[in-house]
């Protein structure tokens, strides 16, 4: 029997999934279909330092290959993440990846600083795609200066290793991994979401902005694991359209250690258990001991 | 809840864009509340995301979904034959409560019949029933409850009152004076503005079940709120917090 656990920044996953940020409520919620002890890692929910309300509806919308989401970052805070639902985790010992965002620098700092080490959280995962209040609004993942800078602060004033996970929507996303790297970055997470709108051709409105995730986001996420984990070594987690074990698989051959599944679950809620089960399952068949003997083996 | 397999027993065409499908499930699906809903797999590789319905009906395996034809994942749905495979994850959301009243009065238009047909079918004859819809033909809907004696506006006039189910509502309201009455309903929007605007002084307890678009339906997502008077948290998800909610909890 193949093993698919891992060590991730030290600390034992049982197996390379965890689901994408904001696609698994804030903790209990899959409950009743399984456990999230079930995952490799749990990641929370994107955090800030005050709580945020959201965006108006629509909030979701389907398109044939996909979907958008225009949720708007709506969460409790990180104060009461901690108070009301990390407790759960606890109960169920079941490692943490905490997401946090701001919409300025020192909304950034002040998150990280609230967070405690934990013998549970396995990482920070730093969402780099938010409007930068102080820069008119351009994200802060799309510039390697900007990326350089605020990944150094948040090393600089948090023991707990750090992800950053990238926007797709930029001129070369090697070059912002490259900064990020300089910059003393742990890991990586690609991709994040695709800015896209839809059309109502009835109405002749569009209806919804938002981050397009999806299949039809695979080839795009499966390009820059591939081309990132070539230029840096730190570990990668690859997220992006990824709909069952096959497509999993792909991504750990591109050079990710991990996974992350979004959409995938509202489709089929037990997209994930099932991606577990059939990793072990591809592993077996092909003979592979450990997941070491397909991570990265496209780049040989 | 669970995920369960079904296929269709039948997707009949009631009257204009109005269908009615049926399912059988291969497992029960647990105890279902009037005002629960379903998320439901369109059988069309080009619908990705699963689409919400109430549950029109449920008993012995069946799971009964009225709907309208009103964008792709319906217009797809309305396609499905006999016998065609699906996924029905369910019971989903917080029903309707129903506590000790003298009259309930379920107010109702056009679709929205779809969620509280079963509590309609539930509270027996304590109901005092208003529907409202276009004309006389629409009233094929609600075939099943005409023998409940609804109250019915239609906006050409051509059965019971013309005008909306609102004002039909409102001329009616004396008959409920110094009742324990509890409102419940399910409607276009504008509808439910109009009911509050109409007990505003008595804020009559009001249920109202909200349709929303959604994407997980059970809490996941975040997709489908609902603007809420609480300040410090106003979005609440219709599949989780919902769909049923106080009126005057709504910012509407």
């Amino acid at each position: 029997m193949a093993t698919i656990s891992l060590t991730f920044f030290g600390k034992r996953l049982k197996n390379p999934v965890m689901n994408a940020s904001g696609t698994l409520g804030y903790s209990n919620e899959i409950e009743s279909l399984w456990g999230v002890e079930t995952l490799g890692a749990y990641v929370t929910k994107g955090l800030s330092l005050r709580p945020h309300h959201g965006n108006p509806t629509p909030r979701v919308w389907d398109e044939r290959s996909g979907m958008i989401n225009s949720i708007g970052l709506q969460n409790v805070g990180i104060e009461r993440f901690f108070d009301e639902h990390f407790p759960f985790f606890q109960k169920k010992r079941t490692p943490v990846i905490v997401n946090f965002f701001g919409f300025t620098e020192e909304e950034y700092l002040d998150c990280a600083r609230r967070i405690k080490p934990d013998r549970l959280i396995v990482a920070l995962e730093m969402n780099l795609s938010c409007p930068n209040i102080k820069a008119g609004g351009i994200s802060f993942g799309k510039d390697p200066q900007t990326v350089y800078e605020i990944v150094k602060k948040v090393k600089g004033i948090t023991p707990i290793p750090v992800l950053a996970k990238l926007t797709p929507e930029v001129k070369n996303i090697v070059d912002i991994a490259r900064a990020a790297y300089e910059a003393g970055i742990d890991g990586l997470t690609l991709i994040n979401t695709m800015p896209a709108a839809i059309v109502d051709i009835k109405r002749k409105r569009v209806p919804i902005k938002g981050g397009f995730s999806g299949p039809a986001l695979k080839p795009i996420a499966l390009r820059a694991v591939y081309e990132c984990s070539k230029a840096v070594p730190v570990p990668i987690i690859g997220v992006g359209g990824i709909m069952d074990a096959d497509d999993a698989v792909s991504f750990l051959m591109a050079g990710a250690s991990a996974v992350q599944v979004g959409s995938a679950t509202f489709v089929d809620p037990y997209a994930i258990p099932k991606i577990i089960e059939g990793i072990g399952r591809y592993a077996d068949k092909n003979g592979c001991r450990n997941l070491h003997e397909i991570i990265g083996i496209t780049h040989e | 809840m669970d995920d369960i397999e079904a296929r269709v027993v039948d997707n009949r065409n009631i009257v204009s864009n109005y269908f009615l499908l049926r399912l059988k499930l291969a497992k029960p699906m647990g105890i279902v509340r009037p005002g629960q809903f379903v998320m439901l797999k369109v059988p069309d590789k080009n619908i990705f995301l699963r689409r919400p319905f109430s549950i029109f009906d449920y008993g012995r395996d069946i799971v009964t979904i009225m709907y309208r034809v009103v964008g792709k994942g319906t217009e797809a749905l309305c396609k499905a034959g006999k016998n065609e495979k699906t996924l029905v994850l369910g019971p989903l959301g917080n029903g309707f409560t129903i506590t000790k009243r003298d009259v309930c009065v379920v107010i109702t238009g056009g679709i929205g019949v779809a969620g509280v047909h079963l509590l309609i079918k539930t509270l027996k004859h304590d109901a005092s029933i208003f529907y409202g819809c276009s004309s006389k033909e629409e009233l094929a809907v609600i075939k099943d409850i005409m023998e409940r004696n609804p109250a019915i506006a239609t906006l050409d006039g051509s059965r019971g009152f013309q005008g909306d189910v609102v004002t039909l509502f409102r001329n009616q309201m004396k008959t409920f004076k110094g009742k324990n009455i509890e409102i419940f309903t399910c409607g276009p929007e504008g509808m439910v503005k109009n009911i509050r605007k109409q007990i505003e002084k008595w804020k009559t307890p009001c249920q109202v079940l909200v349709e929303e678009r959604m994407a997980c339906g059970f809490g996941l997502c975040f997709g489908c709120v609902v603007k809420t008077i609480d300040e410090k948290e106003p979005y609440k998800r219709a599949c989780k917090e919902g769909p049923v909610f106080d009126l005057w909890q709504l910012s509407l």
